[in-house]
């Protein structure tokens, strides 16, 4: 019997300052493959993003297995599905590995499957290997629409599959086996949402919605050549804080972002010189922990970082969060203030060591809730967050007249 | 005939301010001068207080027009929040500028890190700062004013902490000088004059946010023909 995935129920989204959406619903079983069509501008995007929880609705509600998954009064709760997702950005980083972004994804289910057939039925498997920004614009996009399908196919339980325009820039051929997918995945009864304008993967579908006139029609669609058998593994999902410790690492960011201004912080303090020696206490631990202070105050890489091609938005649908580095803070801040200890010749004190990580930890991680909270801007790069970066001076301030006590 | 009402507060407002501001230098009486370091700089007081107060105003507004659009979309709420974040910053700006000053004469130092009313104050300029630089830099949308009449409202737990600030830490900033139900520290020409700046710039500032109100809707105004003759076109 079929189960419901997803329900639309009397949404109204706006986006800028027009009303997109107004009063729409929407059904989605498992088993059911469901083409979003309409002209440019009808909200077809907006609808799947509204879906994936990545909009805030004025009106209405959305529900994935009968669960309210967000609502008008701005509730977001994680869905209870397995969710697969392909917006028109990739929604990966340059910085990832082709096999290594499938895998994060297939993680999200639960479970794993081998990713080389699908890519050696997209003509991918020579680039498992390479780095996301090696590949063309096309073959980014098959690697993105795989790791919206790859969790629907390792996964035990229905999966809901959001597809959004997922055949721009693919050769034939990759249309041809893009179709076959879906419809093994809708006779193992997953349930599939596309926006298209390209008639082949209309004729993929089971309903087609004119989201223009909210008019929905049922068709027959094509059958699946054959059925794969899948032999999934069970994993653990990868979390934001793991993935955003390895992009961390892999492209020394926080060297670039975070260290160099503390080391150059240091390097001023540094050069009074003679003066160090007549410091009350107060503000010798001002000094000590100066560089671990700055090095918060620059806020998170992986906020930037994962506004390429919207990574933060297809964290954000798939696992409730945008990538972030965790306790990378927390140990950065130890060493900085242990090389500003030795830097001043004075006593290694531990405690100070350990003050010092949480006062990075914790700037760090205030300045990245700053940082995050413009990323629904549509020039979010254009806001002065550093205006507001003075907030933790007080409290860095009294904590160092707490430490001199 | 709101644009003249608005305008004429404007007017009022700075005559006002002036008459202070003369008053404040050439009439009103120094205060002892073994109470105070430096005192002719204390006749910043008769512009800094007033200003400071009227900043309150201005952030009460940006912090109802915040909600109101939040919680009810309202339009009108959204030109508050606007008005509010511009009249935060000048009159925030004003108080800043002028402490500095008046600390420098009186503490030696314009501004001192450890004390709470100086850093929650200067906080709230700067976020001022920020919701009038960000709406520039941002096309309207209901994106744009969600993000910051958040910030707007999340950041209005300042006032309250900057009001009692000098009742908790008395740090280097001094307590409140009226309304704290001791015997007053000011005398009667004191007051007078300093209830004068107080009006003044109240009536000001509410000029400043309805003219300021009036501007932002016809900017919306101008946006929404414009969108209308892209259709024509």
């Amino acid at each position: 019997m079929a189960q419901p995935l997803l329900a639309v129920d009397g949404i109204e989204v706006r986006r800028g300052m027009h009303v997109v959406l107004n009063a729409f619903n929407l059904s989605l079983n498992s088993g059911e493959v469901l083409a979003l069509t309409g002209e440019n501008g009808a909200g077809k995007s907006t609808l799947l993003e509204a879906c994936a929880r990545l909009l805030p609705l004025e009106q209405g509600r959305i529900l994935h297995a009968g669960v309210v998954v967000a609502d008008h009064e701005g509730r977001r709760r994680p869905t209870p599905l397995v969710l697969g997702l392909a917006l028109q950005k990739n929604g990966m980083m340059g910085s990832e590995f082709v096999v290594e972004h499938l895998e994060t994804a297939m993680s999200m289910s639960g479970h794993s499957v081998d990713p080389r057939p699908f890519l050696r039925a997209f003509s991918l498997e020579h680039r498992a290997n390479d780095l996301i920004a090696h590949l063309s614009q096309g073959q980014a996009r098959k690697v993105a629409v795989l790791a919206a399908l790859l969790p629907a196919f390792a996964s035990k339980q229905p999966a809901l599959i959001l597809l959004d325009e997922p055949a721009a820039g693919m050769d034939e051929r990759s249309v041809s086996v893009l179709c076959e997918w879906i419809a093994q995945l809708r006779i193992s009864g997953h349930a599939v949402m596309i926006c298209t304008h390209d008639q082949r993967l209309s004729d993929c579908a089971t309903t087609h919605v004119d989201v223009s006139t909210s008019e929905a029609t049922e068709v027959i669609p094509n059958e699946p050549s054959s059925q794969l058998d899948m032999n999934a593994q069970p994993v653990k999902a990868i979390s934001p804080a793991a993935f955003g410790w390895k992009m961390q690492w892999r492209t020394l960011a926080w060297l670039n972002h975070n260290a160099v201004a503390s080391l150059l912080t240091l390097g001023v303090l540094l050069s009074f010189g003679d003066l160090l020696d007549d410091l009350e206490d107060m503000q010798r631990y001002g000094f000590l922990l100066a560089p671990a202070f700055a090095a918060g105050l620059c806020g998170e890489a992986m906020v930037q970082a994962s506004r390429e091609e919207r990574t933060n938005a297809w964290w954000r649908a798939v696992a409730n969060a945008n990538p972030h580095s965790g306790i990378l803070p927390l140990a950065l801040g130890c060493l900085l203030t242990l090389l500003s200890s030795l830097s001043f010749s004075v006593v290694v004190e531990p405690n100070i060591i350990i003050v010092g990580g949480l006062l990075t930890f914790v700037t760090w991680h205030i300045i990245r809730l700053l940082q995050e909270a413009t990323n629904r801007l549509a020039r979010p790069r254009a806001v002065f967050v550093g205006l507001l970066t003075p907030i933790l001076i007080l409290p860095y301030a009294l904590l160092l007249d707490l430490l001199s006590q | 005939m709101k644009q003249k009402v608005g305008e004429g507060l404007l007017f009022f407002g700075f005559a006002g301010i002036a008459s202070t501001l003369v008053l404040a230098l050439l009439w009103a009486p120094s205060v002892s001068i073994d109470a105070f370091e430096s005192p002719a700089a204390q006749r910043i007081f008769y512009w800094h207080v007033p200003a400071a107060w009227a900043a309150f105003i201005a952030f009460g507004a940006l912090f109802v027009g915040s909600a109101g659009w939040l919680f009810k979309r309202s339009e009108v709420m959204w030109r508050l929040h606007t008005a509010g974040a511009e009249a935060g910053l000048a009159t925030g700006l004003m108080t800043v500028w002028s402490g500095c000053v008046w600390g420098a004469a009186e503490w030696g130092t314009p501004w001192d890190w450890t004390d709470v009313r100086l850093n929650t104050f200067g906080l709230l300029t700067l976020l001022a700062i920020y919701l009038v630089l960000g709406r520039g830099s941002q096309p309207d949308g209901v994106e744009t004013r969600d993000t910051f009449a958040a910030f707007g409202l999340y950041g209005f737990v300042l006032v309250p902490i900057t009001y009692v600030a000098t009742r908790i830490w008395s740090i280097r900033h001094p307590g409140p000088v009226v309304g704290t139900g001791d015997e007053s520290s000011i005398n009667g020409d004191m007051g007078l004059v300093l209830l004068l700046g107080a009006i003044s710039f109240t009536v000001f500032i509410i000029g400043h946010i309805m003219n300021s109100m009036r501007v932002t809707s016809l900017e919306q105004r101008l946006e929404r023909l414009q969108a209308t003759m892209d259709k024509v076109i």
